[in-house]
């Protein structure tokens, strides 16, 4: 391990399987019966989940006063939450389009399951502006169709902007991956002999006969929506970030935020990705599909993109003092010393501390160590939003309205309850298609490539 | 195992480059000094986009060798040596910097704010002469660093053939990238940023690291399709390898394109005064024109130009818009400084052209150096055949 062959390419997948042994191994979980661990595990989400139902409960009888939301902090755990599922889901779309632009190989193996993620973290992040406009069942005027009222919405507001570019995000990554199922769908058909998940599959999987035109057709077809998904990604955090940007509020008016929000979701996004592989190559033991190599891939894109991050925490911080802006310089001084200072020393320890432990090589192959570290990111990403959002809004410009936010208990069941909702789909998702795509991984075994030349 | 067995045969480059780089260095270097007899204010103003213009390509090309470590990129090996010997410019930087720093009073009004500017004041323990020079000092001799270490390490490589050259250049890239974003960031609100020392943007450094990506791309890709569509580098590259450089290019044009509309999309919608009026400066007169014609020139032009897939490894397209997006870069830079000299309206006249003129001439003579004194392709290098090799 210690000296690279630069002359040689990498193998992604360890060890020469036989195509069929792939097979087995990744429709294994679909083939069998779901055991003792995936119960209690379903049980634990689940019972997430109902703190998620009691706390929407909750707050539609009483109305969002059961929240901890006050008169200048109007935007809270809501849209904290918000931003920080949508970017958990980042990090899909990201590794199936960019880095297949990319031709970077290695994303086979964790391609299908960060794109799946990315689609379950989409739709817990879209709960939260429906439950925050307060009545959710007007949300559908937030669509701007010709109606009998002639309500039209504000192309002017961002948020509205937000409607458009996470419902495209959610549409385009679902097609992404339904693509991407297809030819996994009809290995799948061929091999069950259980009558209804066979009509399922049949129909699912489009009539593929894997026949080289159906090959051609799909390689031309993946390319064209990975080159589509691609500014789509970039998009969605662009927008959630114009969400505060546009406005002329100290610590959110700042030029950086778009790049450095997707920079942040992609960050958080690895993170969770990482967490979630690292338990599931164990239990359903794809270590050789999902190596160390890729593992400590995954962590360097994390050191790139905590030092971002970084980057901009500073470069914001230098500017509110050059500009001489005095409201500027207070909103960035109040973060990192007024009474919200343990959040943002909480953000700066996991969000650009913890990360450059990743310089070490050791350190980026050593499983239990990566994996707290992406806990930490999440949580620090978790607090960013809330650093950004929570702490300019409670010292405003008015200091006789300032007010300290205290989120409620409601508010704490829903943020619990949005992980049961989203870790929920993921079980379900692990136990109903193919976590790991068949038919690429079985692409990038060694010797699966022609050469053009005699080796 | 070692599959080393590329064949490179060295050819000198016909002495017409080498007259044609003397003959627009000399007509440059003519234009430059009459100018600054005639107004050296103006020359000035020429001068810093000269001079960041070069800083581009110079610190753009060590990013572009960097990277390539970095990533383990393969396909650009064979070709690699082009930005090598483009980094090779930042020994020369101080030539173009120095005249600059004759003239500092004349373009940044911080050296010597009026005691009523109280933002100015309050800048001054960032915006002074001498920490000016301290950092530019400490950014050059940084990129000195690493441009020597780079290129010391890769030029062993030909004759050791020993891979741990290629290891060592890894580590140093990784040491070096974060050292880039700082350099070149401080750089940008040094040298761009605090010309109109009242504004500021915090997505500065980004906005001039996206155009010093490209120009370095740029400057890189016209000499390697020149040279190789002429054999000088090695048979059996194909042009699959030319795939990824227009593909660069038209990514970092929608970067650079991405960074400037939400710089303008973010200072427009606010619609602060302390913010706007550098975006009003660029709207008044003839200026109108030179910021729409900025879209058009840096955006517009080269993204249809590359969207389809055969654009990017067409040589002869290849050739048009990495010479397009090269002077975009400048036209850029001009859009960036020159309001701040000629408020009202475009100011565009023989003086403009002294500095391209010296700085293509530059460029072609270092390059023409470089190219005698060593291989145009790394012959030692591990990852050389698999690059030759490269296909889609």
């Amino acid at each position: 391990m210690s000296s690279v062959d630069y002359t040689q390419e990498l193998s992604v997948v360890e060890g020469k399987q036989a195509l069929r042994e792939l097979d087995d191994l990744i429709a294994k979980p679909l083939e069998t019966k779901p055991d003792k661990k995936f119960y209690i595990a379903l049980s634990i989400t689940l019972s997430m989940l109902s703190l998620l139902v009691i706390g929407l409960g909750l707050t539609f009888y009483y109305g969002i006063g059961m929240w901890g939301n006050n008169n200048p902090v109007g935007w809270a755990f809501d849209i904290v939450n918000f931003v920080f599922w949508v970017g958990i889901g980042h990090a899909g779309t990201l590794i199936s389009a960019i880095l297949f632009l990319f031709r970077q190989k290695w994303r086979t193996g964790i391609a299908r399951f960060a794109e799946g993620m990315t689609i379950f973290a989409v739709m817990t992040a879209g709960l939260f502006p429906l439950i925050h406009v307060g009545r959710p069942w007007l949300a559908g005027y937030l669509f701007p169709y010709p109606n009998q009222h002639s309500l039209w919405v504000n192309f002017t507001s961002p948020l509205l902007w937000d409607v458009f570019a996470v419902s495209t995000y959610f549409i385009v990554s679902l097609i992404f991956w339904y693509v991407g199922l297809i030819p996994d769908l009809a290995t799948l058909r061929e091999k069950t002999n259980h009558k209804l998940k066979k009509i399922i599959y049949s129909i699912f999987s489009l009539g593929w006969r894997f026949s080289n035109r159906h090959w051609q057709n799909y390689e031309m077809v993946y390319l064209i929506l990975a080159g589509f998904a691609t500014p789509l990604v970039l998009s969605v955090h662009t927008i959630v970030s114009f969400d505060f940007a546009v406005s002329i509020i100290p610590g959110w008016h700042t030029t950086i935020f778009p790049p450095y929000f997707v920079a942040g979701a992609v960050f958080s996004g690895f993170a969770m990705v990482q967490n979630v592989l690292v338990i599931v190559r164990k239990i359903f033991n794809y270590e050789h599909i999902i190596t160390i190599d890729t593992l400590e891939k995954m962590n360097k894109i994390m050191l790139l993109t905590g030092s971002l991050v970084g980057y901009a925490y500073a470069m914001e911080f230098f500017i509110a003092w050059y500009s001489g802006v005095e409201a500027e310089l207070f909103a960035f001084l109040n973060r990192a010393l007024g009474p919200y200072a343990w959040a943002y020393w909480i953000m700066i320890i996991c969000n650009v501390v913890s990360p450059q432990l990743f310089w070490s090589k050791k350190i980026r192959r050593t499983i239990p160590v990566m994996f707290v570290i992406a806990i930490f990111v999440n949580i620090g990403m978790w607090f960013e939003r809330f650093v950004i959002i929570v702490t300019s809004l409670s010292r405003d410009f008015l200091p006789s309205s300032w007010a300290y936010y205290t989120p409620t208990l409601v508010d704490g069941m829903i943020l619990i309850g949005s992980f049961g909702f989203f870790f929920t789909w993921i079980l379900l998702f692990t136990k109903a298609l193919p976590v790991v795509s068949m038919a690429e991984v079985k692409a990038v075994v060694d010797g699966a490539q022609p050469s053009h030349k005699d080796n | 195992m070692s599959s080393s067995s590329v064949e490179y045969q060295k050819k000198e480059l016909p002495a017409k480059v080498q007259t044609v780089g003397f003959g627009l260095f000399i007509a440059g270097l003519f234009l430059v000094v009459l100018g600054y007899i005639v107004d050296p204010t103006r020359s000035a103003y020429n001068n810093i986009i000269g001079f960041t213009f070069l800083a581009s390509i110079a610190v753009g090309s060590l990013f572009l060798v960097g990277i390539e470590y970095l990533s383990g990129a393969v396909w650009s090996t064979p070709f690699r040596r082009v930005s090598e010997f483009l980094s090779s410019l930042i020994v020369l930087l101080p030539v173009l910097f120095i005249p600059l720093l004759l003239n500092v009073n004349n373009i940044f009004h911080w050296t010597h704010p009026a005691p009523s500017d109280k933002t100015l004041i309050g800048k001054a323990p960032y915006l002074n002469v001498n920490f000016f020079i301290g950092r530019v000092l400490v950014f050059w001799l940084i990129w000195l660093l690493f441009y020597y270490l780079f290129t010391k390490n890769s030029l062993m490589q030909d004759q050791t053939k020993d891979q741990n050259l290629t290891k060592k250049n890894v580590k140093l890239a990784a040491v070096f990238m974060p050292l880039f974003a700082i350099t070149i960031s401080f750089a940008a609100i040094d040298w761009l940023m605090s010309i109109e020392p009242h504004w500021f943007s915090t997505i500065f450094g980004v906005y001039y690291f996206s155009g010093t990506v490209l120009a370095a791309l740029a400057a890189a890709t016209i000499i390697i399709v020149l040279l190789n569509e002429r054999g000088y580098f090695v048979k059996g590259i194909h042009t699959d390898s030319y795939y990824s450089l227009g593909a660069l290019l038209f990514a970092f044009t929608n970067f650079w394109a991405y960074i400037a509309f939400s710089q303008f999309l973010l200072i427009w919608y606010a619609n602060l005064p302390e913010e706007t009026f550098w975006f009003l400066q660029r709207w008044e007169g003839s200026w109108i024109a030179a910021s729409i014609g900025l879209i058009v020139v840096r955006f517009v032009v080269p993204y249809f130009g590359l969207l389809s897939q055969p654009s990017k490894m067409n040589p002869k397209r290849l050739l048009v818009m990495s010479s397009w997006i090269l002077f975009a870069h400048y036209y850029d830079l001009y859009w960036l400084v020159m309001p701040n000299f000629s408020k009202g309206g475009v100011a565009l006249g023989w003086i403009e052209l002294g500095f391209p003129l010296l700085i293509a001439g530059l460029i072609i003579l270092v390059f023409v150096y470089n190219s005698r004194k060593n291989n145009l392709v790394p012959i030692g290098d591990p990852k050389l055949k698999r690059g030759i090799d490269f296909r889609l």
